[in-house]
């Protein structure tokens, strides 16, 4: 790990719907009474319009604010939870953050440590002056009953990596391969089959991690007591038992974040090593740890740059953002784990002609407008002939992804199918003129007002559930800084 | 140099379905009806057509495509049947096709028909549709109220008014259709309502209640035009003419530029300008005696009336409770009961207004038989605020 690439910045995202735990124990605790002893807290999970790709979209948005997006030469985005089999999904989300089409990309699937050993790799990767992206997320369903719905959250993580002025460097890495099926989800299933939990710490967390932690501090002159932030991806009791077998200070165990959002999956130890980078003080050495059919094992070292990363602020930001709610039956209906009736007018066709689509790809996945470089003048979408100086062949490509936009006007729409009714529109206007009409994501009823701030985020449009495909685009969403109420 | 359309045309015979739900009839029984009743009013043999326009706009769940719906089931004896669609303003579009052939003296005699079979989609409201295949995949799969309903968040925050007081207007709009409905057989709505009723019914897109909404039906109209020579020539007298027929389609500014408040419908404004201009109307509030406007939605007509030149900006709201749009107000609104409670068979509605302006002017309203109308205006708004088509047009009679 001599090649000096670090960790540059980190980013985090987790849907803003949390759903309490205490909901779900409720609703089918006359079956299986157990679940109460799970209910605390609360998961985070996806709106009906998110998805693996939405949501490593927004963490890559986060992981790249104040950093120049040419500067990433290679994305990964690793997940268990890729929508497309057979269609690149990182390169979705190349497109929709806006970076360039000579990028390598490639999709990393197939085990819950999909992301750090992406990462692993990515760090061992030399002779490359630009940037590495890695985009970590997971969308997993559970069968409505089951453990995993209690314990499942949905949650995206990014890091950038490179060698500019690193937050973090690399001190040791090391995997393990060993098949132990703690679980697993074939081709043909929507869920995950889980064995018996006690077998899984004492088989695997409580054999498997020790191996190559041990193997790992062996690499350094790192003692235990030298680790000041152990960051284990696995359940809640697990970090605290292994740490103390390990010889690790108990207080200095990362918090799983199991009562803000649950297991992510391929996403949890990059959101885990993200909380310590929050937390890491210059010189300081966080252990990293993915499990699944082996482990990985990382160490970084926080350096001198990471007091200037506002890093603590900047990880907060992307977990207090929520919405709790308790309504179980909604949670099913938006995760599409039942089918209830919207009626005839949701037979809708949403085939999408995929020509019109390559055609149109940049403002699509992009929101690439035009801006005319004889008026001035914003506008989405690019067309031939400027609108306000009639200019011809005059516009520029344009993003306005990134731009906040301010509400003109706007409805609640009940007969317009939706998966979560109402449909929220309206007209929403963009520095320099744009005006587009949009469909409002994650906004309640009632609390759109007309001239309110709002920020755009990469959404599913629609579903065509004939041929199993969906599509993207940009929505309005909640802007932090900024509320109203009608 | 162009001499405009003012009182070249006469309007010698017209018809209007039953509007509703009229599950016992497809598009060819509603057609007839109209026709028939048109045909008889002008009395007129099938061949003295010379040539016909049909308005269609939901071809999928009606018609068809083309002139052949028209032209097979009057079994006219191929003239030429040309079939139009402008979004909403399609019905006024047949019109305006047979009124510019007959005033550039292509023929002396042509036919408009209207007409839309809505009412066999098993579900309510107006049918899903296609915006196409690129705009598929940005815009909002909005609906009608949903778009119109823009209207009235822009409108409240521009004029500062608040959603609750422009609710109060709302439901006066639509409580005053549907009263003049009653007295109006062919209307599909006969059930009067009141404010509260209008103002606590379910939401159907914020702000717009079941009640702000028009209905959803099926029906046809249909226009016999003619030369004003020939209307003389045929010994009548006291005959109705077509003032002005204007037309104002967007051409993206609403939809492209945050320049437009969204509080107002652009086109509308432009058209009545024109309209105005080829009419000779000079102040429309003292010079109309009655209106058909768009009210699609009950916001609809209260952005019109300002769009018109009717009620000052930012005023329309006073108006509407003050009554001036009443049966007995000003300038009577919706006589006929409006789009409210006829409901909006897209490819009718614009014929079905010039009906109910031909029989006023006539004198053969029946009991809601307005005192000695003079000028009357017709308006449609096709499509939705952002991108729309409008269309005004203006009747009168002209003394023989």
């Amino acid at each position: 790990m001599q090649n000096n690439i670090g960790i540059i910045s980190f980013g985090t995202y987790v849907p803003t719907m949390r759903l309490q735990r205490k909901a779900i124990a409720d609703a089918v605790g006359w079956a299986t009474p157990g679940l109460q002893a799970l209910a605390s807290g609360s998961r985070a999970v996806a709106n009906w319009d998110e998805d693996a790709i939405t949501m490593a979209v927004e963490a890559g948005r986060h992981c790249l604010d104040g950093f120049e997006r040419a500067s990433v030469g290679t994305v990964t985005l690793a997940s268990t939870t890729l929508p497309f089999a057979d269609r690149s999904n990182s390169g979705i989300a190349v497109d929709a953050l806006n970076l360039n089409e000579n990028v390598g990309n490639a999709d990393s699937s197939g085990s819950r440590r999909a992301a750090s050993s992406a990462l692993i790799r990515a760090m061992n990767v030399s002779g490359q002056d630009k940037n590495t992206l890695l985009l970590a997320a997971d969308c997993r369903e559970a069968k409505p009953g089951s453990v995993q719905e209690l314990t499942y959250g949905h949650a995206a993580a990014a890091l950038l990596l490179g060698k500019n002025d690193p937050i973090a460097v690399p001190i040791a890495s090391a995997s393990i391969h060993r098949d132990l099926v703690d679980q697993f989800r074939s081709r043909e299933s929507s869920f995950d089959y889980a064995l018996e939990q006690r077998w899984v710490r004492d088989e695997g967390y409580f054999k498997i991690v020790p191996d190559a932690i041990k193997h790992v501090l062996e690499m350094t002159t790192l003692q235990p007591a030298d680790i000041h932030h152990f960051a284990l991806a696995g359940p809640v009791s697990v970090a605290g038992a292994l740490a103390k077998k390990l010889q690790f200070d108990n207080a200095n165990v990362t918090n799983p974040l199991h009562d803000e959002i649950g297991d992510s999956g391929v996403t949890q130890p990059i959101m885990l090593l993200s909380s310590a980078l929050a937390r890491a003080k210059p010189g300081e050495n966080i252990l990293l740890v993915g499990f699944g059919q082996g482990v990985d094992v990382l160490i970084f070292q926080a350096t001198d740059k990471i007091t200037q990363s506002q890093a603590q602020q900047k990880f907060n930001q992307s977990i207090q953002i929520k919405n709790t709610d308790d309504n179980y039956i909604r949670y099913l209906v938006l995760r599409q784990q039942l089918d209830l009736d919207y009626g005839i007018r949701a037979e809708r066709d949403n085939r999408t002609a995929l020509s019109t689509f390559y055609r149109k790809r940049d403002a699509i996945t992009g929101f690439i407008g035009g801006r005319c470089t004889s008026c001035g003048m914003l506008q989405f979408p690019k067309t031939p002939v400027c609108v306000r100086c009639d200019e011809t062949d005059t516009q520029a490509p344009e993003s306005l992804a990134e731009l906040t936009g301010k509400v003109k006007s706007f409805t609640e729409d009940w007969l317009a199918y939706t998966p979560c009714p109402p449909l929220i529109y309206g007209n929403v206007t963009f520095p320099d003129g744009a005006n587009v009409m949009m469909e409002f994501t994650d906004f309640s009823i009632g609390e759109l007002a007309v001239n309110q701030t709002v920020r755009m985020a990469f959404r599913i449009k629609d579903f065509d559930n004939k041929r199993n495909f969906r599509r993207y685009f940009w929505k309005p969403a909640p802007h932090t800084d900024t509320g109203g109420k009608r | 140099m162009a001499t405009g359309i003012a009182d070249k045309v006469a309007i010698i015979g017209m018809g209007c379905s039953r509007f509703g739900e009229r599950w016992d009839c497809g598009h060819e029984e509603l057609m007839l009806e109209a026709f028939q009743e048109a045909i008889a009013d002008a009395a007129m043999d099938k061949p003295e057509i010379e040539a016909a326009w049909l308005g269609v706009f939901f071809q999928e769940q009606n018609s068809g495509k083309s002139a052949l719906p028209l032209s097979q089931t009057l079994r006219l004896p191929n003239i030429p049947v040309t079939r139009v669609e402008n979004l909403c303003a399609t019905g006024t579009e047949a019109l305006r096709g047979a009124v510019y052939a007959v005033a550039a003296g292509a023929c002396d005699t042509a036919l408009a028909l209207g007409v839309e079979k809505l009412k066999d989609t098993g579900y309510a409201g107006l049918p899903e549709r296609t915006k196409g295949t690129f705009e598929d995949m940005w815009l909002p799969n909005s609906t009608a109220p949903g778009s119109f309903a823009q209207l009235a968040s822009a409108y409240a925050a521009t004029h500062k008014r608040s959603i609750d007081e422009m609710k109060q207007a709302m439901a006066h709009v639509s409580v005053k259709s549907h009263a003049n409905a009653m007295k109006n057989p062919k209307a599909h709505l006969h059930r009067k309502i009141t404010p509260e009723q209008a103002l606590n019914a379910p939401m159907i897109a914020y702000p717009l209640g079941l009640y702000d909404c028009c209905g959803v039906s099926d029906g046809a109209a249909c226009a016999i035009v003619t030369s004003v020579e020939n209307a003389r020539a045929r010994g009548l007298k006291d005959f109705v003419t077509v003032k002005a027929m204007q037309l104002a389609p967007s051409n993206g500014y609403e939809m492209s530029d945050s320049e437009w408040d969204g509080s107002y419908t652009v086109t509308t404004r432009l058209a009545a300008q024109r309209a105005y201009r080829e009419a000779g109307i000079k102040d429309p509030k003292k010079e109309l005696d009655m209106l058909e406007v768009h009210d699609c939605f009950s916001i609809t007509e209260l952005v019109v009336m300002e769009d018109l030149y009717l009620s000052e900006q930012g005023r329309a709201i006073n108006d509407i409770l003050d009554g001036v749009y009443d049966a007995d107000g000003n300038i009577p609104c919706q006589i006929d009961g409006g789009l409210k409670c006829f409901g909006h068979p897209i490819g009718a509605s614009g014929l079905r207004m010039v009906y109910e302006m031909y029989l006023q002017l006539r004198g053969r309203a029946g009991e809601r038989q307005l005192s000695n109308p003079a000028l009357g205006l017709t308006h449609n708004l096709g499509g939705i605020p952002v991108r729309n088509v409008a269309s005004v047009s203006v009747f009168g009679l002209l003394a023989a």
